[in-house]
């Protein structure tokens, strides 16, 4: 693909629109669904695409295409908030830790080791499986095992700027550390945590969606992604659109957000903007 | 040697951490285990036997005392017996950890196999069409959640084609067919990437660059230098990539009715049968920790410009 | 060092090329040598079902003991629910409460052991010493054996004791011969070798049976709880029969290809209240609820139409069943009104309904092995948030610990066979009376204990059906029950799969007579 700064630009907007248009509709997903999306009509069940249910229609007659726009939201911004969570706390233990180093920074790095030595989705498996149910339990539950990797990135970057000249200076005049913190050591390391953070929405978003398909994430009649594909699994063969949807969906969005992804690191890229 | 002592002596805290994590996550589950076991026995019984039974497992005694009493009965291979079948934990885990493993080692074969190759002919070809279809490929392989690839697969393949059973019966070249190529295929298309992007960095290396200059063979030069390196990438992206894999294990083997341990967890959080998936969650992170030092150290072997450098490590 | 790097990559990469292109030649081990195998897929047969076993004597694994084959009982049922022999030829109601049973004289074990009236009494022992359930049933005060002629006297008049002898428990075993690994010596036409709880069992002929030649050699029966993967089992062959199928996967088999097989049964899906709950004591909130449940529209449409819409406590082929029982019609506007009046209004605009500043919002309890529940749950939710009902769905393998609280839980949606033992007071014990043990809501109706009495001092059968109809309509009133559906059982199996037979009490399903040609 394109490798010039120019085409890295071009690309970036495109693909920035595209997953800010996805947001949008997550946002406001009921102004753009055609039906209610849990609104039940058992006479117009297993109704296949046509022009009114242009995605056709479930065991329980409810439009698919209205279910697949509400489970935007919830899939979409879970997993935007998911990747905003553990960004931001991890990125702030990582600087902390970074910054201060000592024992502070020993004990918060054991304990990141910790969570790391688990493997990540058989954690938030178990995680999940204590906690029940629920949207909410499977954002904690990834969340709990993922922001090590954010501190790590944050922390090493710290390191790397913590001896540069500005920030001795600011030590000298006697800024406070917050302010050291919040206006010289972080304006220097965000880009990598940004590429990283990007890179991850499509993979959380298709591990909060295999949480919902083992039926640890969102609950029915919630409509969300996974667990619509799990509960539709029977209808693969006599209604394939009732499975195929969710599952275009999440596709669809991943590769969405990965291009993005693909496109901010290329930005970011040094070798690149030489 | 220093170093391989150096790691294994890391591993005791982190060992000690996941017994304990495991350990504490059984008690976060809200119930007691006492009244959990006698609900899913069916008995009825008064406080006082339920007192005498907490008594008789120390769980009157404080958390502490209680991990490490545990940790004992845990190194006699003693795990306690699941709620649902009353079975011995340790004896089930230990009966389908091999079919995970044969599964999982499987999938990582058939990668290496389809990601090699593509991964070679996408760098040689850079630019070409044969290079573009094959990062669109890994592309559309990276962007599918692994459920929707076995659910497509199983239609294709199993349903219309008939190539291969839909569930597994027992531990055949057949039944694993499918499960395999499931977990291949997320894992190729990273792979792909990664193996093209070393070898791109390898063909600009200057000294690729001298031996094309001073005329020694082209083929020999990419297979003999190139190769070592790919194995390097590789092995960086099993330690990476294993975590995942034992996690998508889960989800497949219950997909495939693959009766490893995966297969047992997912059941196992359906029953609620906490000692199954406590045991479940702690030997996978053990072995997880495990592959980890065996491809860190294995990884110093290959690439003797670590093993210089590791003063920082 | 390059070298020995190149050769194990070579060797790597040969390994698993011989590996991926074994995957593709590989022959069918399934090396039939003239042996006749059927495999068989059940999604029931589990732990979670309390059948992780096939020991009788345990939990419900009899039923997983009967339906396979491997045990047999005194009586059985026919296709009318009516008494016939099996292993007893005869019986005898000497008085209140002795009973005569003469056994057949040509059983044996499949170890070949005779079963004589003494290996029936050591059954009956055991079953009664180790199973709760069975012993409050019986109520045996004691059992005499004398060759072929059994002798049980019970400690209170038991007019439905034979029919008792019929529920799977009720399955005579060697019992000298033990448990192992959960299998038990029967007397049936298969033979169980290999138990696998929530895996698999392997079932042999039976060399030694004594009604007849089995026409199978073996037959393995798969646990599959998935409804999806049994389905594409059966449609990829790798299983001949099927028995659980979802609903939604019943067109594809609607062919020449394969044979259905099906039946009424007494299996009810429906509602327990719980009167524990603030809520639901409300009667109108019962009604409403009643009302606003659509039951035709849950068995034409999620049900595909195999079902039955449920009335009272039992379907139509039962004297005492379908019709002869009026439940509340779905009227959605009628229960709209009811809760109206009973002051439940919507005053802060959100559609659900609220009183003394206390949401209407239920907590529905429920499980996912049987597949009708979820959609029954799913469906109800929408049909009664339409009313103004908030449903707060939970439906966990895990019910049964909820359900055993008192509070936590308004609605239980469950599965039950009702008239299993072809005596409508099995139900009734076992469900709505004050001392019965799955009472899990507390309901008590004084009149409903005094009809019950009457019931267990009647033998006259047209009476006992009277009773029996006055008994449904008591709690059907109440609303302390719903009836949505009864189960319309059926079993798929390649076409060339023969003697596999529904039965309405779903209890019978491997015989001597089941082949594969």
């Amino acid at each position: 693909m394109m490798k010039n700064k120019k085409g890295i630009k071009l690309r970036l907007i495109l693909f920035g629109l595209l997953a800010l248009g996805m947001i949008i509709v997550a946002i406001f997903a009921d102004k753009f669904c055609p039906f209610d999306p849990l609104q039940q009509d058992l006479n117009s069940a297993y109704l296949a695409p046509d022009g009114v249910h242009i995605m056709g229609t479930d065991a329980y007659g409810r439009d698919m295409f209205s279910r697949i726009i509400m489970g935007a939201r919830i899939s979409i911004i879970s997993t935007l908030s998911l990747v905003a969570i553990i960004s931001i706390v991890g990125t702030i233990i990582g600087l902390v830790c970074g910054y201060f180093g000592g024992k502070i920074d020993m004990l918060v790095m054991r304990i990141s080791d910790m969570f790391l030595a688990f493997p990540g989705l058989v954690f938030a498996i178990a995680i999940a499986a204590i906690m029940g149910g629920g949207v909410a339990n499977a954002v904690v539950a990834l969340a709990l095992i993922s922001w090590p990797k954010y501190a790590r990135i944050a922390r090493s970057q710290t390191l790397a700027v913590k001896n540069s000249t500005y920030v001795t200076a600011a030590v000298v005049i006697g800024d406070s550390h917050i302010r050291i913190m919040k206006n010289h050591i972080l304006p220097n390391i965000w880009g990598p945590i940004l590429v990283t953070a990007v890179l991850d929405i499509g993979t959380m978003l298709m591990e909060l969606a295999g949480l919902s398909f083992l039926g640890l994430g969102a609950q029915p009649p919630v409509a969300e992604w996974g667990s619509m594909m799990s509960t539709g699994r029977s209808m693969l063969q006599t209604c394939p659109w009732v499975v195929l949807s969710p599952g275009l969906a999440i596709f669809i969005s991943v590769i969405i957000f990965n291009l993005f992804g693909d496109s901010i690191r290329d930005a970011f890229d040094p070798k690149l903007n030489n | 040697m220093k170093y391989t002592c150096k790691r294994i002596l890391q591993l005791i805290p982190i060992l000690f951490a996941i017994t304990f994590l495991s350990f504490a996550m059984m008690r976060l589950a809200g119930s007691d285990v006492i009244e959990q076991k006698m609900q899913n026995t069916g008995q009825v019984v008064s406080e006082a036997q339920l007192n005498a039974a907490r008594e008789e497992l120390g769980l009157d005694k404080p958390m502490i005392t209680q991990y490490f009493v545990w940790l004992k009965n845990l190194l006699h291979g003693d795990m306690g017996v699941s709620y649902v079948s009353g079975k011995n934990v340790f004896d089930t885990f230990i009966e389908k950890l091999p079919a995970t493993i044969l599964l999982t080692v499987s999938s990582i074969l058939l990668t290496i196999v389809i990601s090699i190759p593509l991964g070679i002919i996408s760098a040689v070809y850079q630019n070409k069409i044969i290079d573009y279809i094959i990062r669109l490929l890994s592309f559309i392989g990276n962007s599918m959640p692994n459920f929707f690839v076995a659910l497509v697969l199983m239609y294709f393949l199993g349903i219309q084609l008939k190539l291969f059973p839909i569930i597994s019966r027992g531990i055949s070249i057949e039944s694993l067919a499918m499960p395999t190529l499931t977990l291949a295929i997320a894992m190729s298309a990273k792979y792909m990437r990664q193996i093209r992007a070393t070898i791109l960095d390898e063909l600009d290396k200057d000294y690729i660059i001298g031996a094309k200059a001073r005329g020694v063979r082209f083929s020999v030069t990419l297979f003999m230098s190139v190769l070592r390196a790919c194995l390097v990438t590789i092995i960086t992206l099993l330690a990476l990539s294993i975590g995942s894999l034992l996690g998508g294990t889960a989800i497949i083997e219950s997909i495939f009715m693959w009766d490893g341990v995966g297969k047992m967890a997912v059941d196992a959080i359906n029953m609620r049968d906490y000692p199954i998936i406590q045991a479940y969650v702690m030997w996978m992170a053990i072995i997880y920790v495990m592959v980890n030092l065996i491809t860190d150290l294995s990884y110093r072997l290959l690439d003797p410009r670590i093993r210089l450098g590791d003063k920082s490590l | 060092m390059k070298k020995f790097i190149a050769m194990m990559l070579a060797a790597v990469l040969t390994a698993s090329v011989f590996v991926g292109c074994g995957s593709t030649k590989e022959e069918s081990d399934s090396a039939d040598n003239g042996k006749k195998t059927l495999v068989f897929g059940d999604t029931t047969f589990n732990a979670e079902n309390e059948e992780g076993n096939v020991n009788p004597h345990e939990a419900y694994c009899g039923w997983a003991t009967i339906r396979y084959g491997i045990g047999e009982t005194l009586f059985k049922f026919d296709d009318n629910m009516e008494l016939t022999p099996w292993l007893a030829e005869s019986y005898e109601n000497v008085d209140d409460l002795t009973w005569k049973i003469k056994l057949k004289d040509n059983i044996v074990f499949s170890n070949n052991k005779v079963c004589d009236a003494n290996a029936v009494k050591d059954c009956l022992e055991d079953l009664i010493a180790v199973h709760e359930r069975a012993a409050g049933d019986l109520a045996i005060d004691s059992i005499t054996a004398d060759g072929l002629e059994l002798t049980i006297k019970t400690t209170e008049p038991k007019p439905t004791l034979i029919n008792y002898l019929c529920d799977p428990y009720g399955c005579i075993v060697d019992v000298a011969a033990g448990v192992n690994d959960g299998m038990v010596v029967g007397t049936g036409p298969f033979v169980a070798t290999e138990l696998v709880t929530d895996d698999h069992l392997n079932l042999v002929k039976n060399e030694n049976y004594w009604n007849g030649d089995v026409k199978l050699d073996e037959i393995t029966v798969l646990t599959i709880s998935d409804g999806d993967t049994l389905a594409m089992a059966l449609q990829s062959g790798d299983i001949d029969a099927a028995y659980g199928m979802a609903y939604a996967s019943y067109p594809l088999f609607e062919n020449d290809d394969y044979t259905f097989t099906s039946t009424a049964t007494s299996r009810a899906f429906f509602l327990q209240m719980n009167y524990n709950s603030p809520i639901i004591s409300d009667a109108a909130v019962r009604e409403a609820i009643a009302m606003g449940i659509n039951k035709e529209g849950f068995v034409n449409t999620l049900l595909n139409g195999y079902g039955y819409v449920g009335e009272g406590a039992f379907p139509d082929t039962f004297s005492f069943g379908g019709q002869k029982v009026q439940a509340k019609s779905y009227d959605p506007e009628k229960a709209k009104q009811i809760l109206e009046d009973a002051g439940w209004v919507d005053s802060d605009g959100d559609g659900i309904r609220e009183k003394d500043g206390k949401k209407l919002s239920i907590n529905w309890i429920s499980y996912p092995s049987r597949q009708e529940l979820p959609l029954l749950a799913e469906s109800a939710q929408a049909s009664l948030k339409e009313l103004g009902i908030d449903v707060q769905l939970n439906i966990t393998a895990d019910h049964g610990t909820i359900v055993a609280e008192k509070d936590g839980w308004d609605v239980y949606a469950s599965a039950f066979v009702t008239c299993g033992i072809g005596d409508p007071m099995y139900f009734f014990n076992t469900h709505a009376l004050e001392s019965s043990v799955k009472n899990r809501g507390g309901y008590y109706n004084a009149d409903l204990e005094e009809l019950a009495k009457e019931m267990n001092s009647t033998c006259d059968a047209d009476e006992r059906s009277d009773i029996a109809i006055k008994m449904q309509q008591e709690i059907v009133d109440d609303d302390a029950f719903i009836f949505c559906s009864f189960l319309k059982m059926s079993m798929i199996s390649k076409s060339n799969v023969t003697g596999l037979k529904a039965c309405p009490c779903d209890y019978y399903e491997f015989t001597a007579d089941l082949d594969i040609n």
